[in-house]
């Protein structure tokens, strides 16, 4: 699942002929000044300007701006950018024009097992999140489209009455026809606002989750997924990202300040199960990661080094799994290399390592390890024939 | 009995490479249970019409490749299943192509990155045809003792320990193909087996839930309870409790899921597979999901660590009530041969080595001649001379050997483009013949007339200095058993017009004041048959051929060095002419003496 920020999430929706404001992304003050010579509307609308990166909060941060005229808009665009928030640089801001309005009004499209479902209700903004049981749904299977009856039927049952129910079935439509048609995995447009005048809905603001795993075929993809992590990602996070983009099998890693036993599991799902164990026996995560799928033992290297440098860390898990193909002594080659030079470059001072682990090559991998003792490694190994986390209720409670 | 795979179980592997390191794992498994391979046939339209070689114990089976799958299952109407193994962007057409084919009835995908909406069509399809789409992201599937679909199950030695050879009585369930093993190994150690253990995926989506196989198991009288492995995220393991909890059930639930951890992190931090990504506003929790499964009767241990007792407990209930009774486990199985290397790892064989060498070791991280490293000579300040040393006469030699050798190559790198051996090059290049064809031309041109003297003349003038004979014996010599006497003679060269190569290398030697017996023979010689005609005289071949017998090179590598020389030259010339992009060239009848019988008529063929 994969967060596409406001801009390029408008694009898509526009794409797929939903009214959306008029836009602009910057990256300068200087630029939105220019675009206001060539585009009417920056001069007449009241304007909106928001930071466009991937922040939550934005209000409370002050980087949402409102009413602006253009000149209101290039000062509050030169303020915004350049801000730091957290590990976040403000480096584009996304200019739109206010719509006049009176209603507002929900509409989304998720994903769920048997395809997508249409959600509709006659409210909006922070209205709709607190009154949820006003949303209605429609489910639509995969493969099908929704019949323009179905839509009406429960735009109707949703509560809108008169020209609006055509409306806002016609805007569903068009909502499903992007998310079937765009691999989208969540679209939420709130509000949906009716345009003063004309009465044309227009879609305010979008949420656009994708299925990053259909890129290969929207080659007009040309935007870069938002992190949808919470914060931005660390540079070693960033470095094992890079490594993890260009392998076979996969390495992860993502930093947890402030814990004191680092993990160097294998495999996507005992890697949980560790973490898991973890907390249960009341220890606190220096980091999550994985390695599976065969990776290079360069790679696995690599990840190792970066988990030896997490500050303040007791313990190492080297836990895993039986694997089914992992070749377990050339991963571990891997892991004993980064252990290595890890330990040269004065790390693991009073860190203790603990390995179980089973699998192709299980014993001269688990060999290896043991030999790391000759070696002045603080390290206990575990086989098969010990249960996948006991090395945690080990390493944290000393049983 | 087992679900899904069985002994009747036929497969097609859709796939290039993956699938036949999985269909060997499938032959790992079916030599276990000593079963007949279960693969049929691959599908991959770049290999179609090919075989893969299937290791199966210590023999080989051909498995056919076809481009499509109905041509698959014509030619192997006994196929009811397919694996496919093809890449995310295609991997839909390719499951949608078998689901559609009339004989199989089970399609599992492997494939991992597939399009969530790929997934859904898949499954809705397969559910429309009444088949089962498993998947995407499946490890695979194995019933014990019957059929093994994909890697699952892992290495050989594992599937003996986790006695995979035989059924037991509990089903597997799982998302993550990484603990797969692990429960399966579990219920091996805990309990008496498994019967079948599938993996769906860890996507959000899988193409067949928990509650289809549940119900499979519920079917199947040999399996008495269930093992299911969650993670948070989605509602599958909901769905599981529900169906569970809906009425009284035949077999015993036993589930664990992860992501309990998730509580302790910081808010919007998530990991783990994509299932276990996605779900939105707060919902499949792995406390969520522990609980239904709880409140619907499900046993649910509270660690991953706590599992095996778990396990070890309904299995001892089954036992008491009678249900299951205690497997005797069979007192040979069979072994998987082990390759040469293995076995000799493990001083089982004695393999008769098929070739010997003394000069050269490339088995460390760089090659060793004669057991020196090569960049310790290259640190070392020594040369190409010297390498020639070590790979031709196993011996370090010294400087002054070492620049001599250096002025012999470089006086016979080339000639010119009109002898024998840079003409054939030439004519080759001229014919768009590739480098070592060509160069390979003009080398066998070096033979007694061209270049290819000077073994032999090493070895006569070394024959003459051995036995001591005076240079009118050996001139007697030679003329009754060998012939003109190699080494002597040159077609141009002459008295008056000398090779300057000759003395160039003469002077040399002659100025470091070493022993040359063989040189001072050969000169000697010279003297005596260049007094009888005039182009008689001592020429490179003979030359070299002495100087390098005095230096100690044996006799049988002397014409390497020409030949070594004189590649420098020819690849030269094949570069130069590819340089000019030459064309053809053909002899001009003028060139030609014909001299064959004038044009006839032929007579009527008896």
């Amino acid at each position: 699942m994969a967060k596409v920020l406001e801009g390029p999430g408008m694009g898509l929706m526009k794409k797929w002929g939903i009214q959306v404001p008029n836009y602009v992304v910057v990256t300068s003050s200087e630029e939105l000044a220019k675009l206001g010579q060539v585009n009417d509307w920056l001069k007449h609308s009241k304007l909106v300007v928001k930071a466009h990166e991937a922040l939550g909060s934005r209000f409370k941060l002050g980087l949402v701006k409102v009413g602006l005229d253009l000149s209101g808009a290039v000062s509050a665009v030169q303020e915004m950018i350049g801000r730091q928030v957290g590990s976040i640089t403000v480096s584009q801001v996304i200019v739109s024009e206010m719509i006049p309005h009176k209603e507002e009004y929900y509409c989304a499209v998720k994903s769920v097992r048997e395809g997508g479902e249409i959600l509709i209700a006659n409210c909006g903004g922070i209205e709709v999140e607190s009154n949820w049981d006003r949303v209605k749904r429609l489910l639509v299977e995969v493969g099908q489209q929704p019949s323009p009856e179905a839509l009406e039927k429960v735009v109707k049952e949703a509560g809108f009455t008169g020209p609006l129910v055509k409306r806002m079935a016609d805007f569903a439509g068009k909502l499903f026809a992007c998310f079937d048609n765009e691999d989208a995995q969540y679209l939420e447009v709130n509000p949906v606002v009716a345009r003063e005048g004309d009465g044309e809905l227009v879609a305010l603001d979008a949420v656009t989750l994708l299925d990053a795993d259909a890129k290969f075929r929207h080659p007009d993809w040309n935007f870069s997924f938002a992190a949808e992590f919470g914060r931005a990602y660390t540079k070693n996070e960033l470095d094992i990202m890079a490594i993890d983009s260009k392998i076979k099998g996969s390495v992860k890693f993502i930093e947890i300040p402030g814990g004191d036993t680092a993990m160097l599991p294998a495999g996507g799902g005992a890697s949980v199960y560790y973490s898991d164990a973890v907390v249960a026996r009341g220890g606190k995560l220096a980091n999550y990661a994985e390695y599976s799928g065969d990776p290079p033992d360069w790679a696995v290297e690599a990840l190792t080094e970066k988990v030896c440098g997490l500050p303040g860390i007791k313990n190492i898990i080297v836990g895993g799994a039986i694997a089914n193909f992992t070749d377990v002594k050339k991963t571990f080659g891997g892991i004993i290399n980064g252990f290595r030079k890890a330990k040269a470059d004065g790390k693991l001072k009073g860190v203790k390592i603990w390995v179980r682990r089973g699998g192709p090559r299980e014993k001269e991998g688990l060999d290896a390890m043991r030999a790391l003792k000759d070696e002045g490694f603080d390290i206990e190994v575990f086989d098969r024939y010990t249960p996948l986390t006991d090395i945690v209720d080990k390493a944290l409670t000393g049983k | 009995m087992s679900i899904l795979a069985n002994k009747d179980t036929r497969v097609v592997i859709q796939g290039g490479q993956a699938g036949v390191n999985a269909a060997r794992r499938m032959a790992e498994f079916c030599y276990l249970i000593k079963r007949p391979l279960n693969v049929e046939a691959f599908v991959y339209p770049p290999d179609a019409g090919k075989t893969n070689e299937i290791p199966y114990g210590s023999g080989l089976i051909a498995v056919p490749v076809y481009a499509t799958i109905a041509e698959a299952t014509k030619h192997h109407p006994t196929i009811n299943t397919s694996l496919v193994y093809i890449g995310a962007d295609r991997a839909m057409k390719a499951g949608m192509e078998a689901l559609d084919d009339p004989h199989i009835q089970l399609v599992s995908m492997i494939t991992e990155g597939v399009p969530e909406k790929d997934a859904k069509l898949l499954g809705a399809h397969a559910r429309k045809l009444g088949k089962v789409f498993n998947g995407p992201s499946s490890i695979g599937i194995i019933s014990a003792g019957a059929c093994r679909l994909g890697v699952i199950g892992g290495a050989f030695d594992n599937l003996v320990l986790s006695k995979l050879y035989r059924e037991g009585s509990f089903g597997v369930i799982t998302k993550s193909g990484g603990l797969s093993n692990e429960i399966i190994w579990i219920c091996s150690q805990f309990a008496d087996g498994i019967t079948t253990a599938i993996g769906i995926g860890g996507d959000a989506y899988p193409g067949t839930d928990y509650v289809t196989y549940l119900e499979m198991f519920e079917n199947d009288p040999q399996t008495k309870a269930v093992v299911i492995v969650g993670e948070m995220g989605g509602d599958l393991e909901e769905r599981a409790a529900e169906w569970y909890g809906a009425k009284k059930r035949r077999i015993k639930l036993i589930g664990v899921v992860s992501g309990f951890c998730q509580e302790s992190l910081p808010k919007g931090m998530k990991f783990g597979h994509a299932g276990a990504k996605e779900g939105m506003k707060g919902e499949g929790s792995a406390r969520s999901k522990s609980e239904a499964l709880q409140r619907a009767g499900a046993i649910v241990p509270p660690t991953f660590g706590a599992l095996g007792p778990a396990i070890k407990e309904v299995y001892q209930e089954l036992l008491k009530s009678g249900q299951v009774k205690e497997i005797v486990e069979p007192t040979s199985l069979p072994k998987l041969p082990k390759t040469v290397e293995e076995a000799m790892k493990a001083d089982e064989v004695i393999v008769t080595p098929l070739i010997r060498t003394t000069i050269s070791d490339d088995r460390g991280d760089e090659p060793c001649y004669d057991g020196y490293p090569a960049s310790e000579l290259i640190n070392k300040g020594y040369e190409i001379p010297h390498v020639i040393g070590l790979l031709w006469d196993k011996r370090l030699i010294s400087k002054q050997e070492a620049e001599i050798i250096k002025r012999i190559i470089m006086l016979s790198a080339d000639h010119g483009p009109c002898v024998s051996g840079a003409f054939a090059t030439i004519l080759a290049a001229c014919a768009g013949i590739g480098m070592s064809q060509a160069v390979a031309a003009g080398l066998i041109m070096i033979g007694p007339r061209f270049g290819g003297a000077v073994t032999d003349a090493g070895r006569w003038f070394k024959y003459a200095v051995d036995n001591k004979m005076s240079v009118d014996e050996f001139l007697a010599y030679m003329k009754k058993n060998v012939g003109p006497v190699p080494g002597i003679g040159h077609r141009v060269k002459s008295l008056r017009n000398p090779d300057k190569r000759v003395k160039e290398l003469v002077a040399y030697v002659k100025s470091l004041n070493i022993n040359t017996p063989c040189l001072d023979f050969a000169l000697q010689v010279e003297q005596v048959t260049a007094a009888k005609k005039d182009n008689l005289i001592l020429n490179v071949d003979g030359t070299m051929a002495a100087v390098l017998v005095d230096l100690g090179f044996p006799v049988d590598s002397l014409n390497g060095f020409f030949i070594l020389s004189r590649t420098i030259g020819l690849i030269g010339h094949w570069v130069d002419q590819k340089r000019q992009d030459s064309r053809l060239i053909r002899l001009f009848d003028y060139l030609v003496n014909y001299a064959a019988p004038k044009r006839r008529e032929v007579p009527p063929l008896k």
